[in-house]
């Protein structure tokens, strides 16, 4: 019986899980665009570890729904997300 | 004249001395056809994400040059007929940072 309230309890508090890295802690979408703030990282095809994050597991690029990406910065992430796929570095 | 990077693949069972020579073989190709060389970089032995021509690994070497269309035509010549080069990729600038070097190994 202990067992199964601990194992409630855990779910309990866990309800609002996160679908995705760019989710905030309440279960909100962020708005701003990440990439056209102040001191922005650089969008180009040796940064990979920014790529990284906009590329699902499967190699697909994440639309800009989900990460909240304007659309010209968008635009510019996938041609340096190609860029790098033609290296092998993603 | 433009500003242009270009990023070499190499194979991955090359002796020091081959990559060195082709370092310099491209290096000269660039000087030599009113092209100038401002930095060059090596990227090291890393991972590729998926295999290209049967490799796991691959040698990279970065060049950013200024150059015409001369030089891009010759690299292009040059590189079609090495057997030694995986992949190579050319990317038009209007300005290049020689300040962030993306694949420098921290110690």
């Amino acid at each position: 019986m202990k067992r199964k309230n601990k194992k409630f309890q855990k779910r309990g508090s866990n309800s609002l899980s996160k679908l995705s890295l760019f989710q905030k802690n309440n279960g909100k979408f962020s708005k701003m665009c990440p990439l056209s703030v102040k001191n922005a990282p650089i969008v180009d095809y040796k940064n990979i570890s920014l790529l990284k994050k906009y590329v699902s597991e499967n190699g697909k690029i994440i639309s800009s729904k989900i990460t909240s990406v304007s659309s010209g910065k968008q635009k510019k992430l996938t041609k340096e997300i190609k860029k790098a796929k033609i290296l092998g570095l993603l | 004249m433009a500003f242009y990077e270009n990023t070499i693949v190499t194979k991955q069972d090359l002796a020091e001395k081959d990559l060195k020579t082709i370092k310099e073989k491209y290096s000269d190709i660039i000087n030599s056809t009113s092209g100038k060389v401002i930095k060059i970089e090596e990227w090291g032995l890393l991972n590729l994400a998926n295999k290209i021509k049967n490799y796991r690994k691959a040698f990279f070497i970065h060049y950013k040059f200024e150059g015409s269309n001369k030089t891009l035509n010759e690299i292009e010549k040059k590189v079609k007929i090495d057997s030694s080069i995986i992949r190579h990729l050319t990317v038009k600038y209007k300005e290049l940072d020689t300040k962030n070097e993306f694949f420098r190994k921290d110690k």
